[in-house]
Protein backbone atom coordinates (compact mmCIF):
# COMPACT_ATOMS: atom_id res chain seq x y z
CA UNK A 1 0.00 0.00 0.00
CA UNK A 2 2.39 2.70 1.01
CA UNK A 3 4.97 1.83 -2.45
CA UNK A 4 3.83 5.13 -3.58
CA UNK A 5 3.14 6.82 -0.77
CA UNK A 6 6.23 7.46 0.87
CA UNK A 7 8.06 8.57 -2.26
CA UNK A 8 9.12 11.85 -2.52
CA UNK A 9 8.82 14.69 0.79
CA UNK A 10 7.53 11.87 2.29
CA UNK A 11 10.76 9.82 2.74
CA UNK A 12 12.73 12.61 3.81
CA UNK A 13 10.51 13.25 6.73
CA UNK A 14 10.30 9.81 7.62
CA UNK A 15 13.64 9.31 7.34
CA UNK A 16 13.89 12.22 9.89
CA UNK A 17 11.53 11.21 11.89
CA UNK A 18 13.61 7.45 12.22
CA UNK A 19 15.77 9.63 14.43
CA UNK A 20 13.07 10.80 17.13
CA UNK A 21 9.93 12.72 17.19
CA UNK A 22 10.27 16.32 15.74
CA UNK A 23 7.28 19.04 15.23
CA UNK A 24 7.53 20.68 11.85
CA UNK A 25 10.30 23.18 12.05
CA UNK A 26 13.03 20.94 13.19
CA UNK A 27 11.67 18.17 10.16
CA UNK A 28 12.20 21.40 8.04
CA UNK A 29 15.86 22.02 9.41
CA UNK A 30 16.79 18.51 10.08
CA UNK A 31 15.81 17.55 6.20
CA UNK A 32 17.75 20.92 4.80
CA UNK A 33 20.66 19.31 6.77
CA UNK A 34 21.36 15.86 5.65
CA UNK A 35 19.36 16.21 1.90
CA UNK A 36 20.17 19.53 1.27
CA UNK A 37 16.17 20.15 0.35
CA UNK A 38 14.08 22.93 2.13
CA UNK A 39 10.45 21.36 2.35
CA UNK A 40 7.96 24.24 1.92
CA UNK A 41 5.86 24.76 4.67
CA UNK A 42 2.59 23.49 2.53
CA UNK A 43 4.39 21.15 1.12
CA UNK A 44 5.14 19.67 4.32
CA UNK A 45 1.78 19.95 6.24
CA UNK A 46 0.60 17.85 2.95
CA UNK A 47 2.87 15.34 3.17
CA UNK A 48 2.67 14.65 7.08
CA UNK A 49 -1.29 14.57 6.98
CA UNK A 50 -1.04 12.13 4.14
CA UNK A 51 1.13 10.35 6.67
CA UNK A 52 -0.70 10.52 9.34
CA UNK A 53 -3.85 8.92 7.26
CA UNK A 54 -2.22 6.03 6.58
CA UNK A 55 -0.76 5.19 10.02
CA UNK A 56 2.54 5.34 9.21
CA UNK A 57 3.54 8.57 11.40
CA UNK A 58 1.07 9.94 14.77
CA UNK A 59 1.00 13.20 16.11
CA UNK A 60 1.88 13.76 19.92
CA UNK A 61 0.69 16.15 22.40
CA UNK A 62 0.93 19.79 21.46
CA UNK A 63 4.11 21.29 23.02
CA UNK A 64 3.10 24.81 23.29
CA UNK A 65 1.47 25.62 20.27
CA UNK A 66 4.21 23.34 18.18
CA UNK A 67 2.97 19.60 17.99
CA UNK A 68 5.65 16.69 17.21
CA UNK A 69 5.33 13.77 14.99
CA UNK A 70 6.96 10.58 15.49
CA UNK A 71 7.26 7.34 13.22
CA UNK A 72 4.74 4.61 13.78
CA UNK A 73 6.08 1.34 13.76
CA UNK A 74 4.02 0.76 10.44
CA UNK A 75 6.19 3.32 9.36
CA UNK A 76 9.13 2.10 10.38
CA UNK A 77 8.45 -0.98 7.86
CA UNK A 78 7.47 1.33 4.82
CA UNK A 79 10.49 3.09 5.23
CA UNK A 80 12.51 0.18 5.93
CA UNK A 81 11.17 -1.69 2.63
CA UNK A 82 11.52 1.64 0.58
CA UNK A 83 15.22 2.69 1.12
CA UNK A 84 16.10 -0.95 1.13
CA UNK A 85 14.52 -1.14 -3.02
CA UNK A 86 16.10 2.38 -3.25
CA UNK A 87 19.86 1.27 -2.26
CA UNK A 88 18.85 -1.94 -4.84
CA UNK A 89 18.86 0.58 -7.30
CA UNK A 90 21.76 2.34 -6.31
CA UNK A 91 23.94 -0.19 -5.83
CA UNK A 92 23.05 -1.11 -9.57
CA UNK A 93 23.74 1.81 -10.90
CA UNK A 94 26.61 2.39 -9.41
CA UNK A 95 28.21 -0.97 -10.51
CA UNK A 96 27.36 0.02 -14.05
CA UNK A 97 28.86 3.22 -13.79
CA UNK A 98 31.67 1.75 -12.53
CA UNK A 99 31.79 -0.85 -14.60
CA UNK A 100 31.73 0.87 -18.29
CA UNK A 101 32.63 4.71 -17.36
CA UNK A 102 35.66 3.04 -14.25
CA UNK A 103 35.68 4.33 -10.62
CA UNK A 104 34.91 7.92 -9.43
CA UNK B 1 -0.32 40.77 16.98
CA UNK B 2 2.61 41.24 14.64
CA UNK B 3 3.14 42.11 10.83
CA UNK B 4 4.81 38.60 10.27
CA UNK B 5 1.57 36.52 12.72
CA UNK B 6 -1.10 38.66 10.03
CA UNK B 7 0.36 37.26 7.23
CA UNK B 8 0.36 33.84 8.56
CA UNK B 9 -3.16 34.05 10.03
CA UNK B 10 -4.23 35.35 6.26
CA UNK B 11 -1.76 32.34 5.14
CA UNK B 12 -3.83 29.84 6.60
CA UNK B 13 -7.11 30.65 5.58
CA UNK B 14 -5.94 29.23 2.00
CA UNK B 15 -7.03 25.72 4.06
CA UNK B 16 -10.45 24.45 4.62
CA UNK B 17 -12.35 25.08 7.92
CA UNK B 18 -11.56 21.43 9.29
CA UNK B 19 -7.75 21.60 8.54
CA UNK B 20 -7.38 24.90 9.97
CA UNK B 21 -8.88 23.26 13.90
CA UNK B 22 -6.42 20.35 13.34
CA UNK B 23 -3.60 22.17 12.02
CA UNK B 24 -3.93 25.59 12.31
CA UNK B 25 -1.78 26.42 15.41
CA UNK B 26 1.24 24.66 14.43
CA UNK B 27 1.02 25.20 10.75
CA UNK B 28 1.34 29.12 12.06
CA UNK B 29 4.29 28.45 14.07
CA UNK B 30 6.04 26.52 11.13
CA UNK B 31 4.89 29.67 8.73
CA UNK B 32 6.21 32.16 11.69
CA UNK B 33 9.55 30.19 11.73
CA UNK B 34 10.08 30.08 8.25
CA UNK B 35 9.42 34.19 7.76
CA UNK B 36 12.15 34.70 10.36
CA UNK B 37 14.25 33.37 8.27
CA UNK B 38 12.90 34.43 5.12
CA UNK B 39 10.90 37.36 5.39
CA UNK B 40 9.94 37.56 2.13
CA UNK B 41 9.23 34.59 -0.32
CA UNK B 42 6.68 34.52 -2.95
CA UNK B 43 7.82 30.44 -3.42
CA UNK B 44 6.06 29.71 -0.05
CA UNK B 45 3.29 31.94 -0.64
CA UNK B 46 2.75 29.94 -3.75
CA UNK B 47 3.58 26.77 -2.54
CA UNK B 48 0.84 27.28 0.91
CA UNK B 49 -2.00 28.71 -1.75
CA UNK B 50 -1.41 25.05 -3.95
CA UNK B 51 -1.44 23.13 -0.80
CA UNK B 52 -4.56 24.56 0.63
CA UNK B 53 -6.58 24.42 -2.48
CA UNK B 54 -5.56 21.02 -2.73
CA UNK B 55 -6.82 20.43 0.50
CA UNK B 56 -10.23 22.58 -0.17
CA UNK B 57 -11.02 20.01 -3.14
CA UNK B 58 -9.77 16.80 -1.24
CA UNK B 59 -6.43 16.49 -2.47
CA UNK B 60 -3.19 15.86 -0.95
CA UNK B 61 -4.98 14.43 2.77
CA UNK B 62 -5.35 11.03 3.93
CA UNK B 63 -6.55 8.55 1.57
CA UNK B 64 -9.83 7.30 0.49
CA UNK B 65 -10.58 5.87 -3.22
CA UNK B 66 -14.05 6.65 -3.44
CA UNK B 67 -13.62 10.21 -1.60
CA UNK B 68 -10.41 10.69 -4.59
CA UNK B 69 -13.28 9.63 -7.48
CA UNK B 70 -15.90 12.28 -6.25
CA UNK B 71 -12.38 14.50 -6.81
CA UNK B 72 -12.34 13.34 -10.12
CA UNK B 73 -15.70 13.52 -11.09
CA UNK B 74 -16.21 17.21 -10.07
CA UNK B 75 -12.82 18.26 -12.07
CA UNK B 76 -14.13 15.43 -14.66
CA UNK B 77 -17.47 17.19 -14.94
CA UNK B 78 -15.90 20.91 -14.80
CA UNK B 79 -13.72 19.80 -18.00
CA UNK B 80 -16.85 18.55 -19.96
CA UNK B 81 -18.91 21.87 -19.51
CA UNK B 82 -15.99 24.19 -20.68
CA UNK B 83 -15.43 21.68 -23.14
CA UNK B 84 -19.05 21.17 -24.48
CA UNK B 85 -19.08 25.32 -24.02
CA UNK B 86 -16.33 25.44 -26.40
CA UNK B 87 -17.79 22.59 -28.99
CA UNK B 88 -21.48 23.85 -28.90
CA UNK B 89 -20.28 27.53 -30.12
CA UNK B 90 -18.12 25.56 -33.18
CA UNK B 91 -20.84 23.43 -33.72
CA UNK B 92 -22.96 26.25 -34.49
CA UNK B 93 -20.07 27.92 -36.94
CA UNK B 94 -20.21 24.12 -38.70
CA UNK B 95 -23.82 24.25 -39.23
CA UNK B 96 -23.51 27.56 -41.29
CA UNK B 97 -20.55 26.98 -42.95
CA UNK B 98 -17.36 24.56 -43.07
CA UNK B 99 -14.21 26.08 -41.50
CA UNK B 100 -11.49 28.08 -43.24
CA UNK B 101 -8.65 25.83 -42.33
CA UNK B 102 -8.43 22.02 -42.26
CA UNK B 103 -6.97 22.45 -39.11
CA UNK B 104 -10.11 23.74 -37.81
CA UNK B 105 -12.11 21.49 -39.25
CA UNK B 106 -10.12 18.24 -38.03
CA UNK B 107 -10.39 19.72 -34.47
CA UNK B 108 -13.99 20.35 -33.90
CA UNK B 109 -13.97 16.90 -35.55
CA UNK B 110 -11.94 15.25 -33.02
CA UNK B 111 -13.82 16.97 -30.00
CA UNK B 112 -16.94 16.15 -31.27
CA UNK B 113 -15.89 12.29 -31.15
CA UNK B 114 -14.34 12.84 -27.79
CA UNK B 115 -17.25 13.97 -26.17
CA UNK B 116 -19.25 10.96 -27.52
CA UNK B 117 -16.01 9.05 -25.49
CA UNK B 118 -16.75 11.48 -22.52
CA UNK B 119 -20.85 10.27 -22.97
CA UNK B 120 -19.61 6.46 -23.59
CA UNK B 121 -16.83 6.09 -20.05
CA UNK B 122 -19.59 8.24 -17.90
CA UNK B 123 -22.20 5.55 -18.76
CA UNK B 124 -19.84 2.98 -18.19
CA UNK B 125 -18.80 4.03 -15.22
CA UNK B 126 -22.38 5.05 -13.83
CA UNK B 127 -23.93 1.63 -14.22
CA UNK B 128 -22.05 -0.11 -11.78
CA UNK B 129 -22.13 2.90 -9.55
CA UNK B 130 -25.99 2.95 -9.87
CA UNK B 131 -26.36 -0.87 -9.58
CA UNK B 132 -24.20 -0.28 -6.27
CA UNK B 133 -26.75 2.56 -5.13
CA UNK B 134 -29.34 0.08 -6.03
CA UNK B 135 -28.39 -2.70 -4.16
CA UNK B 136 -27.47 -0.57 -0.95
CA UNK B 137 -31.43 1.15 -1.05
CA UNK B 138 -32.93 -2.32 -2.02
CA UNK B 139 -31.36 -3.65 1.33
CA UNK B 140 -32.06 -0.57 3.25
CA UNK B 141 -28.52 0.46 3.54
CA UNK B 142 -28.40 3.26 1.73
CA UNK B 143 -29.94 5.83 4.07
CA UNK B 144 -26.48 7.64 4.01
CA UNK B 145 -26.80 7.98 0.11
CA UNK B 146 -30.57 9.25 0.72
CA UNK B 147 -30.13 13.39 0.62
CA UNK B 148 -27.26 13.26 -1.99
CA UNK B 149 -28.59 11.27 -4.27
CA UNK B 150 -31.91 13.16 -4.09
CA UNK B 151 -29.68 16.44 -4.60
CA UNK B 152 -28.00 14.83 -7.65
CA UNK B 153 -31.62 13.95 -9.19
CA UNK B 154 -33.12 17.19 -8.56
CA UNK B 155 -29.99 18.86 -10.19
CA UNK B 156 -30.00 16.38 -12.88
CA UNK B 157 -33.55 17.02 -13.94
CA UNK B 158 -33.52 20.50 -14.18
CA UNK B 159 -30.10 20.76 -15.91
CA UNK B 160 -32.31 18.46 -18.47
CA UNK B 161 -35.62 20.19 -18.72
CA UNK B 162 -33.91 23.58 -18.33
CA UNK B 163 -31.48 22.45 -21.55
CA UNK B 164 -34.69 21.45 -23.39
CA UNK B 165 -36.73 24.38 -23.45
CA UNK B 166 -34.05 26.87 -24.01
CA UNK B 167 -32.57 25.12 -26.44
CA UNK B 168 -35.70 25.85 -29.09
CA UNK B 169 -33.59 29.34 -29.13
CA UNK B 170 -30.19 27.15 -30.82
CA UNK B 171 -28.80 30.01 -33.41
CA UNK B 172 -27.99 27.03 -35.37
CA UNK B 173 -30.96 26.56 -37.09
CA UNK B 174 -32.74 29.30 -39.07
CA UNK B 175 -34.41 27.20 -42.02
CA UNK B 176 -31.18 24.89 -41.67
CA UNK B 177 -32.03 22.06 -39.52
CA UNK B 178 -29.36 19.74 -41.35
CA UNK B 179 -27.64 22.63 -42.55
CA UNK B 180 -24.47 22.21 -45.06
CA UNK B 181 -22.07 19.72 -43.38
CA UNK B 182 -23.87 17.25 -41.51
CA UNK B 183 -21.62 17.24 -38.76
CA UNK B 184 -23.88 16.08 -35.85
CA UNK B 185 -27.40 16.27 -34.90
CA UNK B 186 -29.14 19.65 -34.66
CA UNK B 187 -30.94 18.45 -31.97
CA UNK B 188 -27.93 17.31 -29.75
CA UNK B 189 -25.92 20.78 -30.11
CA UNK B 190 -28.76 22.50 -28.92
CA UNK B 191 -28.74 20.75 -26.15
CA UNK B 192 -25.55 21.38 -25.53
CA UNK B 193 -26.07 24.79 -26.55
CA UNK B 194 -28.61 25.76 -23.89
CA UNK B 195 -27.08 23.29 -21.13
CA UNK B 196 -23.62 25.49 -21.36
CA UNK B 197 -25.03 29.38 -22.10
CA UNK B 198 -23.88 30.60 -18.37
CA UNK B 199 -19.97 29.80 -19.81
CA UNK B 200 -20.04 33.13 -21.83
CA UNK B 201 -18.23 36.41 -21.82
CA UNK B 202 -20.97 38.32 -21.67
CA UNK B 203 -20.59 38.53 -17.83
CA UNK B 204 -18.25 41.14 -18.26
CA UNK B 205 -20.77 43.37 -20.13
CA UNK B 206 -23.45 43.75 -18.10
CA UNK B 207 -25.06 46.24 -20.83
CA UNK B 208 -25.48 43.85 -23.57
CA UNK B 209 -26.69 41.26 -20.60
CA UNK B 210 -29.41 43.33 -19.96
CA UNK B 211 -31.15 43.31 -23.79
CA UNK B 212 -31.42 39.32 -23.14
CA UNK B 213 -34.77 38.16 -22.50
CA UNK B 214 -35.94 37.62 -18.70
CA UNK B 215 -35.99 33.97 -18.92
CA UNK B 216 -32.93 33.26 -20.90
CA UNK B 217 -30.37 35.25 -18.29
CA UNK B 218 -32.82 33.49 -15.38
CA UNK B 219 -31.61 30.02 -17.36
CA UNK B 220 -27.76 31.36 -17.31
CA UNK B 221 -28.27 32.27 -13.71
CA UNK B 222 -29.72 28.83 -12.69
CA UNK B 223 -28.13 26.62 -14.86
CA UNK B 224 -24.79 26.77 -13.53
CA UNK B 225 -26.56 25.90 -10.03
CA UNK B 226 -28.56 22.96 -11.07
CA UNK B 227 -25.18 21.30 -12.53
CA UNK B 228 -22.83 22.04 -9.35
CA UNK B 229 -26.11 20.47 -7.30
CA UNK B 230 -25.90 17.80 -10.03
CA UNK B 231 -22.47 16.88 -9.75
CA UNK B 232 -21.59 17.84 -6.24
CA UNK B 233 -24.75 15.34 -5.37
CA UNK B 234 -22.81 12.32 -7.44
CA UNK B 235 -19.73 13.36 -6.38
CA UNK B 236 -20.82 13.20 -2.33
CA UNK B 237 -22.60 10.18 -3.17
CA UNK B 238 -19.96 8.53 -4.77
CA UNK B 239 -18.28 9.45 -1.36
CA UNK B 240 -20.11 7.99 0.57
CA UNK B 241 -20.67 4.56 -1.08
CA UNK B 242 -18.28 1.69 -0.44
CA UNK B 243 -17.26 0.47 -3.96
CA UNK B 244 -15.38 -3.32 -4.02
CA UNK B 245 -12.09 -3.56 -5.35
CA UNK B 246 -13.12 -4.89 -8.40
CA UNK B 247 -15.58 -2.03 -9.19
CA UNK B 248 -12.92 0.29 -7.91
CA UNK B 249 -10.38 -1.07 -10.70
CA UNK B 250 -12.78 -0.76 -13.09
CA UNK B 251 -13.43 2.69 -12.37
CA UNK B 252 -9.51 3.66 -12.38
CA UNK B 253 -9.19 2.08 -15.93
CA UNK B 254 -11.66 4.18 -16.93
CA UNK B 255 -10.68 7.44 -15.32
CA UNK B 256 -7.03 6.59 -16.77
CA UNK B 257 -9.17 6.27 -20.49
CA UNK B 258 -10.37 9.75 -19.64
CA UNK B 259 -7.17 11.63 -18.36
CA UNK B 260 -5.66 11.08 -22.50
CA UNK B 261 -9.25 11.83 -23.68
CA UNK B 262 -9.20 15.05 -21.82
CA UNK B 263 -5.51 15.47 -22.92
CA UNK B 264 -6.27 15.14 -26.46
CA UNK B 265 -9.23 17.42 -26.31
CA UNK B 266 -7.37 20.21 -25.08
CA UNK B 267 -4.83 19.68 -27.61
CA UNK B 268 -7.78 20.00 -30.52
CA UNK B 269 -9.12 22.94 -28.55
CA UNK B 270 -5.66 24.21 -28.75
CA UNK B 271 -5.23 23.41 -32.94
CA UNK B 272 -8.51 25.15 -33.38
CA UNK B 273 -6.96 28.27 -31.14
CA UNK B 274 -3.58 28.51 -33.08
CA UNK B 275 -4.74 27.96 -36.71
CA UNK B 276 -8.68 28.98 -37.16
CA UNK B 277 -8.80 32.08 -37.17
CA UNK B 278 -12.25 33.54 -37.76
CA UNK B 279 -13.33 32.02 -40.73
CA UNK B 280 -16.17 32.34 -42.75
CA UNK B 281 -18.12 35.13 -41.66
CA UNK B 282 -16.25 35.14 -38.22
CA UNK B 283 -18.30 31.90 -37.21
CA UNK B 284 -15.02 30.08 -35.76
CA UNK B 285 -14.16 33.08 -33.84
CA UNK B 286 -11.30 32.63 -31.31
CA UNK B 287 -12.71 35.13 -27.99
CA UNK B 288 -11.47 35.43 -24.81
CA UNK B 289 -13.71 33.31 -22.74
CA UNK B 290 -12.42 30.75 -25.08
CA UNK B 291 -9.18 30.89 -23.84
CA UNK B 292 -10.20 31.05 -20.31
CA UNK B 293 -11.79 27.57 -20.76
CA UNK B 294 -8.87 25.85 -22.04
CA UNK B 295 -6.84 27.22 -18.86
CA UNK B 296 -9.89 25.92 -16.94
CA UNK B 297 -9.80 22.78 -18.91
CA UNK B 298 -5.98 22.22 -18.16
CA UNK B 299 -6.15 23.03 -14.70
CA UNK B 300 -9.29 20.51 -14.04
CA UNK B 301 -7.51 18.14 -15.98
CA UNK B 302 -4.84 18.27 -13.57
CA UNK B 303 -6.58 18.20 -10.41
CA UNK B 304 -8.44 14.67 -12.38
CA UNK B 305 -5.13 13.44 -13.13
CA UNK B 306 -4.39 13.45 -9.56
CA UNK B 307 -6.75 12.43 -8.15
CA UNK B 308 -7.02 9.03 -10.31
CA UNK B 309 -3.58 8.71 -9.16
CA UNK B 310 -4.18 9.00 -5.68
CA UNK B 311 -6.84 6.44 -6.11
CA UNK B 312 -4.97 4.09 -7.87
CA UNK B 313 -2.33 4.55 -5.05
CA UNK B 314 -4.84 3.18 -2.17
CA UNK B 315 -6.20 0.03 -4.10
CA UNK B 316 -2.37 -0.78 -5.25
CA UNK B 317 -1.55 -4.56 -4.27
Amino acid sequence: MAKREIAGPATLILSSLAEGAKHGWALTKDVEEFAGVRLAPGTLYEALNRLEGLGLIEALPNDDRRRPYRLTAAGAAALREHLARERQVVDVGLSRLAAKWGAA
Amino acid sequence: MTRAEKRARWLVLWYPRAWRERYGDEFSELLLADMAERPRSWSRAFDVARSGAAARVGLGGAVHAGARLAVFVCSGSAFVLFGTAIWAQLAIGWQWSRPATPATSAAIIAMSCLLAGFVALAALGAAPVLWTIATRFATRRGRALARPFAVFLVGAVVAVLGARHFAAGWPGTGGHPWAHQHLLPGRLAALAWAETLSVTSYWAHPGALLGFPPDELLWMAASPVALVAAVAGGARTLGRLELSPRVLRFELVLARLACWAMVVFVAAACCWIAAGGTGPRNLFHVGAIDVVAVVAMVATLLVARQAGADARATIAP
